[in-house]
């Protein structure tokens, strides 16, 4: 129900994080997220518009130099991801303080999520 | 969104607003806002009385920064209504008592200088701030107390000064005098060993750094000798002064400190850190004030304050910040970038994430970016000019800092001026925090970034690319013993075989060990080499590919490393494969300390092993120093300077410290149940349907037993990382002496500096083993400049 999410929500330990350039890594998340926090896990996402498993894509696009992929409309290549910390005060320093600032010259978004379940990681929302 | 409810909650939401929002930027003047609340609230007192003392008393912790608002207010309302007055004195008292009880000494000190202020607005005599004063000084008349504690109640009435001095200065003179003669002793007889463990500069140059109560007492001074005027506090009773003037005051009862006990925590003493003067700012945006002025401490009080009170939006904390109400023409800029790194150098610990700051910094930029990327570059530079004195641990927050606002400004640098780096040793203060810097920015980009934002002449400085470096796939590597089941294994990982499988795999591994010295030596190092490269360099390609490695052979490498040495050599084996990808050690180390595969004292051993420690670069000071830049991948230092070494120290000893607090919190939670449903039973409360999870005191016992366990683990690895400091630095001071050379190298300064760096970040779990530390590590026949740490550390608290 509504008040179910909502209280998930107020509770969650997870942030959804959006905006990330697809050439974003895994490491260079953590590098900024645990700076709010000890990191539990990250899950790297999909490509937001084209819904094609980025566990693969992700892997073999990273064979390419960035600088050919750059070239095409980088947003296009809209990376979201998710990243869970072991505490909600952690969580929310990620919130007041990652949150709006700059990763891999993106202005990385966060918002709650109310937990990672699998299958989710094919697009949200 | 609106409340439902009864009406008299909407009016008490309005008034609730109505009163905290007073002193915003609004359309009429401050005067007529305070006038107009003071009618509201007097019209609104018979029925919402205690609401608004509640707000009004919450108003005095929360807003500290609208100090002189709320006491004109105040002073208002006692104007209009005596009692309330009176009881909102009343309120204000009994809550500070609460916290001096509590040891919340920061809102304490709000709280008094509250009181003090209300004798400004005619609320309360002066006579009796005088007896609160001095029985506060009392304080410093103790016997058996921690200096810690007579320096808050001296540094409470003396910080009360700038609002107060004039109207005591006239109304009492002499009681005045009084008091600060008290203080003037005390003063001078202070210890103050703590002040070299706490500066962030040890050098005087260009700016002093004084220790903060000689500071406040030296600005308190001054502000005597120019007839108690200061230029900084917006005073809006004095706009009052007629009504105020006619108030009846009310008499304080008497504040007398809560007796010393063990449990209090006292605030630990400061060094005031400048890095700016009037010299450094542009001609026309005013003056900061000396470093003895008293209008230095009201600015930076006031913008600590306002940080405070906004830290959790950094939003309106830069919003707020900016719009600051200056009297006089002050550079805003300055003084704001320098309490901002004031609070991120403060030692121990700065007041908030590291994070904060840097996003308020950019937040900052964003909002003004006229000036104040300007003035946040200008600081950089300065802050560079002087590493050569700072302090290891904050220099480390310089570099972390300085990463995470370069990569949110597309790493835009003016390298080219840096470039005297390059000159440098590589172990030398700028060298080394230029490369520190280029490694913290690689790991939120990527190194091929690295290599074009930096000139070319800062090759030598530059990471390697962190790539694995498996010697099994190497040219070679035919040779190596182990090079063929390196490669059945990785046939069988990578086709998915069971962790059974790969175990039988390497089963018949020899150990080298046994062969050479003929007995079980617990471990077998060339079994654990050859698992541990294999399956974490096929796992290399992401964190999430190498948890996942780790986590499906838990069991494997569990078996292999049962022993402290098997787990040391499980960490010399990956720090191998992975030397040049920092930040992968640091998080696959944090996996292995998390699954229990590797012992956190494990970690502190193969940290302080040889391979990690040593000092060679003592041996090669004839290298011709441009040379040596040249030649960083010859020059043989080892990793106890590199900051990443110490990041995994600190988080081990922070998993262990917070592995005994969660056991710690277990014990007392259970107790305390236990202790209610007692309480229920002897009260006659006990129903049939008793809650099932009240513990047993076998329960309890258990839990007593796993936490004392992790104490003692925990003070182990205290000693161990102790003794192991001790050991390398008196290696290291002993062959200085024999060879007759300077002992204070950038080797030892590093290094030294991490020493005091553990009893910092960790001092209240450090403290708790302070007596078993005396009479067994640091004793006095230990070398002086050792022993000092310790003695430095030990004065903070006494």
């Amino acid at each position: 129900s509504r008040q179910q999410q909502e209280d998930l929500l107020l509770h969650s330990t997870t942030l959804y994080v959006g905006n990330l350039s697809f050439f974003t890594t895994e490491e260079q998340i953590h590098e900024l997220f645990t700076r709010a926090g000890d990191v539990k896990r990250i899950i790297m996402g999909l490509d937001k518009f084209k819904k094609t498993p980025c566990g693969f894509c992700f892997v073999e696009l990273r064979k390419f130099p960035r600088s050919v992929l750059i070239a095409s409309d980088p947003s296009f290549y809209n990376l979201n991801s998710v990243v869970r910390y072991y505490t909600r005060e952690d969580a929310e320093n990620a919130m007041r303080y990652a949150n709006g600032t700059r990763l891999d010259d993106r202005v990385v978004r966060t918002d709650w999520d109310v937990g990672f379940k699998e299958g989710r990681q094919y697009g949200r929302g | 969104k609106r409340r439902r409810g009864s009406e008299s909650v909407d009016i008490e939401d309005r008034l609730e607003s109505l009163i905290t929002r007073v002193g915003e930027k609004s359309t009429s003047s401050l005067e007529s806002n305070l006038e107009g609340l003071a009618s509201v609230l007097e019209s609104d007192l018979p029925n919402y009385k205690q609401k608004i003392m509640r707000i009004l008393c919450e108003c005095v912790t929360t807003m500290p920064e609208k100090l002189t608002v709320y006491t004109t207010l105040v002073g208002l309302l006692n104007a209009k209504n005596y009692n309330a007055g009176g009881e909102f004195v009343e309120l204000l008292v009994r809550n500070l008592k609460e916290v001096l009880k509590t040891s919340e000494f920061d809102s304490a000190l709000v709280m008094v200088r509250f009181l003090a202020d209300l004798i400004n607005c005619h609320v309360i005599v002066a006579a009796s701030l005088i007896m609160m004063f001095d029985s506060f000084l009392e304080v410093t008349l103790e016997d058996n107390i921690p200096q810690v504690r007579s320096d808050w109640y001296v540094y409470a009435v003396l910080s009360s000064m700038p609002w107060v001095g004039k109207e005591l200065a006239e109304k009492k003179d002499a009681e005045l005098e009084k008091l600060l003669t008290t203080i003037e002793h005390y003063i001078q007889k202070r210890q103050k060993i703590h002040v070299q463990t706490l500066r962030v500069w040890t050098s005087d140059d260009p700016h002093p750094q004084e220790e903060y109560l000689d500071c406040l007492w030296a600005q308190i001074k001054n502000l005597r000798a120019n007839q108690w005027e200061e230029h900084q506090i917006l005073r809006p009773y004095l706009a009052f002064n007629v009504v105020l003037c006619d108030a009846l005051q009310h008499t304080l009862p008497r504040i007398i400190p809560p007796s010393h006990h063990d449990e209090a925590t006292y605030p630990l003493p400061t060094v005031v850190f400048r890095m700016f003067d009037y010299t450094d700012v542009p001609e026309g945006v005013g003056i900061i004030p000396g470093s003895q002025a008293i209008e230095r401490y009201l600015l930076e009080e006031h913008i600590s304050r306002i940080i405070e009170s906004y830290h959790l939006e950094r939003k309106d904390c830069a919003a707020y910040l900016l719009s600051f109400p200056l009297k006089c023409k002050v550079p805003l800029n300055y003084m704001i970038v320098e309490v901002l790194f004031s609070q991120l150098f403060r030692l121990p610990r700065p007041p908030y994430i590291d994070l904060f700051y840097g996003s308020l910094l950019v937040e900052l930029c964003k909002l003004q970016p006229s000036s104040m990327p300007q003035v946040v570059a200008q600081a950089t530079e300065m802050l560079y000019d002087r590493l050569d004195t700072m302090n290891t641990s904050c220099i480390e927050r310089f570099v972390q800092w300085f990463a995470y606002h370069l990569s949110n400004f597309q790493f835009r640098w003016t390298w080219d001026e840096w470039s005297d780096c390059t000159q440098q040793d590589l172990l030398g203060p700028k060298a080394k925090f230029v490369q520190e810097v280029l490694l913290k920015c690689m790991r939120l980009s990527y190194h091929q970034r690295m290599v074009e934002i930096v000139p070319a002449d800062f090759k030598a400085l530059l990471p390697r690319k962190p790539v694995p470096s498996f010697k099994y796939e190497k040219e070679g590597s035919g040779s190596l013993p182990g090079t063929i089941v390196v490669h059945q294994l990785m046939q069988a990982i990578k086709s998915k075989c069971t962790p059974e499988e790969a175990f039988s795999i390497i089963k018949d591994v020899p150990n080298p060990l046994k062969e050479k010295e003929g007995m079980d030596p617990g471990y077998n190092p060339l079994r654990i080499e050859v698992f541990v490269q294999t399956l974490l360099y096929i796992g290399s390609k992401s964190f999430s590919h190498s948890f996942a490695a780790i986590s499906k052979f838990n069991n494997v490498l569990k078996a292999l490393a049962e022993t402290q040495d098997g787990q040391i050599c499980l960490l010399k084996s990956l720090y191998e494969l992975h030397k040049d990808h920092q930040q992968l050690i640091v998080v696959l180390i944090d996996k292995l300390l998390k699954t229990q595969i590797v012992e956190c004292s494990a970690v502190a051993n193969w940290i302080f092993s040889d391979e990690m420690m040593q000092d060679f670069t003592s041996d090669e000071e004839d290298y011709d120093n441009v040379k040596r830049i040249w030649q960083r991948f010859e020059v043989a230092y080892k990793e106890a300077t590199d900051f990443y070494v110490w990041e995994i120290m600190h988080s081990t000893v922070k998993k262990m410290n917070k592995q005994v607090q969660k056991l710690q919190k277990e014990v007392d939670e259970a107790r305390d149940r236990r202790e209610a449903a007692h309480r229920r039973t002897r009260d006659g409360l006990d129903l049939d349907d008793e809650p099932e999870d009240v513990p047993t005191e076998e329960m309890i016992e258990r839990m007593e037993d796993r936490l004392e366990a992790a104490q003692s683990e925990q003070k182990n690895l205290f000693l161990i990382i102790f003794q192991r400091f001790i050991i390398i630095l008196t290696d290291h001071l002993a062959k200085c002496e024999s060879d007759d050379s300077d002992y204070n190298t950038h080797w030892y300064k590093w290094v030294i500096e991490r020493l005091q760096q553990v009893f910092l970040l960790h001092h209240e779990q450090v403290y708790r083993y302070i007596n078993t530390l005396e009479t067994l590590m640091f004793t006095s026949d230990i070398d002086i400049h050792i022993l000092e740490v310790f003695q430095q550390f030990c004065a903070l608290r006494s």
